[in-house]
């Protein structure tokens, strides 16, 4: 899904160690997290929060990934990508406990 | 006896666990193990409470109905205690039964930060060293089965990947010099050898 010309495939170690990095970043940041997913749900009185994070997120996609992937056109099809950005901030929003790491990977695994 | 408590928060949830220490097993004072009472608060919502065996079931229903919506299946859980279901992306709609027939049942709709803070004070409960109850944890419910293929799912891939794909080009070469082997001229060919 990046923009890159080399097509390396990830080991099995460097998959945990990320997942690893991603629990202990959502840990950290679980109050934001919070804080996008209420913006959300209160849509009419609190968009600003949501609507930043959903600009910035396609602003970085438009940026470093491959555009030309369908993958990557469903992330920034405006009436479907909102299911798969909630989905995916709940997703790290319940892998904050010390077991995240765990379940995190369970969850990969059956995505 | 004073009982003792401990508290697990979450941003807007706090999960309450009041109970004595099990003396017949030598336990610390401040430990839990015979768990009386249990308070679920969340902001701006009724409090929830019930016994032990309540306790389980609502934990369990939590951790499958969460596990079901992020698996893109249809995210329902429905029990004799407690039934779950999404109103929408964003509302879960929970319905708590309770076991006297002349009391409603409690509705409540939460949005996904406070089922996340829920989920979260669960977790808090299920690794905390100081309570002692049967623990439920989402790895746990997975059955061995699954486990094993979770564990083992990339190298199991690699490993039977390569020879799949030599059978499958074996069987697509095979079938092709069928198709111009003619057994009629092979006779022909053989008459011509060996004549009659």
């Amino acid at each position: 899904m990046r923009k890159s010309y080399v097509n390396n495939n990830i080991k099995l170690d460097e998959f945990d160690a990320l997942i690893k990095i991603t629990v202990e970043m959502s840990r950290y940041l679980y109050p934001y997290i919070r804080e996008i997913l209420q913006s959300k749900e209160d849509f009419e009185k609190n968009s600003v929060i949501w609507n930043d994070f959903k600009k910035r997120l396609i602003e970085l996609i438009k940026e470093r990934f491959n555009l030309d992937s369908m993958r990557v056109k469903k992330l920034l099809n405006q009436t479907e990508n909102d299911e798969i950005i909630i989905k995916s901030l709940l997703t790290l929003s319940l892998c904050i406990s010390n077991q995240g790491y765990q379940k995190l990977k369970n969850f990969l695994f059956d995505f | 006896m004073i009982q003792n408590k401990l508290s697990f928060h979450q941003s807007s949830v706090s999960l309450e666990i009041i109970g004595l220490p099990d003396y017949s097993n030598n336990e610390n004072k401040d430990q839990i193990s015979i768990i009386s009472q249990w308070k679920l608060t969340i902001i701006d919502k009724p409090l929830i409470e019930g016994k032990i065996e309540h306790l389980g079931p609502i934990m369990d229903a939590f951790y499958i109905y969460s596990n079901l919506l992020i698996k893109n299946e249809i995210p329902i859980y429905e029990s004799k205690l407690i039934d779950i279901k999404a109103d929408n992306l964003h509302i879960h709609n929970i319905v708590l039964k309770s076991s006297k027939s002349n009391v409603k049942p409690l509705i409540l709709k939460i949005g996904n930060s406070l089922l996340s803070d829920t989920i979260n004070c669960f977790d808090q409960l299920n690794e905390s060293s100081k309570v002692r109850i049967k623990k439920i944890g989402f790895y746990k419910n997975i059955p061995k089965k699954v486990r094993f293929g979770l564990n083992n799912k990339v190298k199991f891939f690699n490993f039977i990947m390569p020879p799949f794909i030599a059978i499958c080009s074996l069987i697509l070469f095979s079938s092709t010099f069928i198709y111009f082997y003619n057994p009629v001229d092979d006779n022909k060919k053989n008459e011509l050898l060996i004549p009659k």
